[in-house]
């Protein structure tokens, strides 16, 4: 086939059908990614963070959904649960670290409280406000604390001790029916002892989104990794299944791989996720962005804040058992680190490759079409993952992820 | 002591000049066979001190005769490294040192290349924590923490820092 000019080259491919090509301008459209965000970020479930990122009462962890701050604490009756991080005064995010503790005051603020530095409003772990400086001087009878709680977000620990998180409370599901399905594959062995954060790091990258989510939920392009090249190109490997779920979800199912084939690396079968086989390697894809990776014996989260239209912030967790002895959890970051660590094998040409998908993608440049046409009955390399996350979004966003001036209709 | 001193320093300041050439080799034979290597970072997010990569030396070796094999950033990486502390035990024949590194990265490709090559960007800064064995006047390498402050990675790297 010759190169094509520019007729031919804005022509449908072969015998493509809609529903097996995206516009690009989904990746790059200004107006569009701001409607993402009002129809699809902030109307989802989110994880926010890991239960063990806040083992004790008081313990505290901040994060944005859709630009929204929020803060995630653990309480006295220890539970967990979600609050905007926004103070009812003057607007201020309420806390400012990472993470941390409310059980020791502040320079505001007295112990066991939530405190905006600013003028020293306080609230308790239920989201209550408790003290307003000077309230009856300042307010009289006009305003009271009872009247300025924080806002509440729904919350929910589920899926392997994961926190939850949606701004929308009207949002009809609960956690376990949002996952429809997609999580019973791990859910066993994720839920069956405590789980513990080991690594975390972020990435901003120069990518929409939606690039990250299908770099994770098609494995056509492992023709770009070495590493799983060596270990797993075999007959059990191409037989992998994708399967779609309710909600845009997808997973991809296991097999063994071959981590001695790799110079340098072990086999992973001393050590896995309770009943979970050794060496084997699942994926789930959650709609709109988080995405649950086991290879063996580490966990892996991917949990996508998008930026902008071009720019997304990806923060990456690895977690093992809270049981774990050290040589244990010495293996699973080992394990974890050499591919998905940021000086890992693999996770550093994931980043690289959707990062240059995007420099050919840039906003008002000249639409192409994104090709998702693989069909190798629901196989690892078949493309039917993003097909599937791709409906879904036309759905919520009722536009044609094919031609996005155009009003959602179901591919034939 | 002072040529002592100044061999621990000049051989630090070599192994920077090494990585920052990519020549894998060189920095490795600056490297005792006891050699140990690791990336490390204290994460005030999970309140966790993580390890990103660790390796002793025939995996070091492994790891860099295998990056012609993967799909790499090719931008440079030129390492400014300020040694702070030296410290040696002659009766150990030992010595340790503690250094300052904050690395540039200038783009070649890994995007835009039209837009971006040619710009530096910081990419991380942290601590070399280096351990020797001195023997005959020279300094081997036994160990090299890299301690990270930045957790912030973006697209990360297949080299050592």
């Amino acid at each position: 086939m010759p190169a094509r000019n520019h007729k031919r080259w804005n022509e449908v491919p072969g015998e493509l059908r809609e529903g097996e090509y995206i516009d690009s301008r989904i990746y790059s459209d200004r107006a569009i990614f701001e409607e993402e965000l009002a129809k699809i970020w902030k109307k989802s479930w989110i994880v926010a963070c890991h239960e063990s990122e806040i083992p004790e009462p008081y313990d505290f962890r901040t994060t944005t959904i859709a630009r929204e701050p929020i803060i995630v604490a653990r309480g006295s009756d220890n539970q967990v649960r979600a609050f905007l991080n926004v103070c009812p005064h003057r607007g201020n995010t309420i806390e400012n670290r990472p993470s941390g503790s409310f059980r020791n005051g502040t320079a505001s603020g007295a112990p066991r409280h939530m405190t905006c530095m600013y003028h020293g409003w306080q609230f308790d772990m239920k989201g209550n406000c408790t003290h307003i400086s000077r309230e009856k001087e300042g307010y009289q009878n006009r305003l009271s604390r009872n009247d300025l709680g924080l806002r509440r977000l729904r919350c929910e620990v589920h899926f392997g001790g994961f926190v939850w998180v949606t701004l929308d409370d009207a949002i009809g599901k609960t956690v376990e029916e949002w996952g429809a399905g997609c999580f019973d594959c791990l859910q066993k062995h994720v839920d069956a002892e405590p789980l513990e954060v080991f690594h975390y790091h972020k990435a901003i990258i120069h990518a929409n989104y939606k690039l990250w989510h299908d770099t994770n939920s098609e494995f056509y392009h492992d023709y770009l990794h070495y590493h799983n090249r060596i270990t797993g190109f075999n007959d059990a490997y191409f037989a992998r299944q994708n399967t779609g779920f309710e909600n845009g979800h997808v997973t991809v199912g296991s097999f063994e791989v071959q981590y001695d084939k790799y110079e340098g690396f072990e086999s992973r079968e001393s050590l896995s996720f309770p009943g979970l086989p050794p060496n084997h390697w699942y994926m789930i894809d959650m709609f709109p962005g988080v995405n649950f990776n086991l290879r063996g014996s580490a966990l892996r989260c991917d949990i996508m804040t998008p930026l902008a239209p071009d720019r997304v912030l990806i923060e990456f967790r690895g977690l093992g058992l809270k049981s774990d002895t050290p040589e244990e959890r010495m293996s699973r970051v080992r394990h974890h680190n050499s591919i998905w660590g940021p000086f890992g094998r693999n996770l550093h040409e994931d980043l690289l490759a959707v990062t240059t998908q995007q420099a050919a993608m840039n906003e008002h440049a000249e639409p192409r079409r994104i090709l998702h046409g693989r069909h190798e009955n629901n196989t690892i390399h078949d493309e039917i993952g993003m097909r599937h996350f791709y409906d879904e979004w036309g759905r919520w966003m009722n536009r044609r992820p094919s031609d996005p001036e155009k009003p959602y209709a179901a591919a034939a | 002591m002072i040529a002592t001193h100044d061999t621990i320093r000049s051989t630090i300041y070599e192994a920077s000049l090494a990585l920052d050439e990519c020549r894998w080799g060189d920095w490795l034979a600056l490297c005792d066979d006891g050699f140990y290597y690791a990336i490390k970072a204290f994460s005030p997010e999970i309140r966790y001190d993580m390890t990103y990569l660790d390796g002793n030396r025939a995996e070091m070796v492994s790891m860099c005769d295998l990056l012609p094999k993967h799909n790499t950033d090719r931008s440079p990486l030129a390492r400014h490294t300020v040694v702070y502390r030296v410290a040696v035990d002659e009766s150990d024949a030992s010595a340790s040192a503690v250094s300052s590194v904050a690395v540039y990265r200038t783009v070649l490709d890994g995007m835009a290349s039209h837009v971006e090559a040619g710009s530096s960007n910081l990419f991380l800064v942290g601590k070399y924590h280096d351990r020797f064995r001195l023997e005959n006047g020279d300094a081997k390498f036994v160990e090299r923490i890299v301690q990270l402050d930045t957790r912030r990675l973006d697209k990360g790297s297949h080299w050592p820092i």
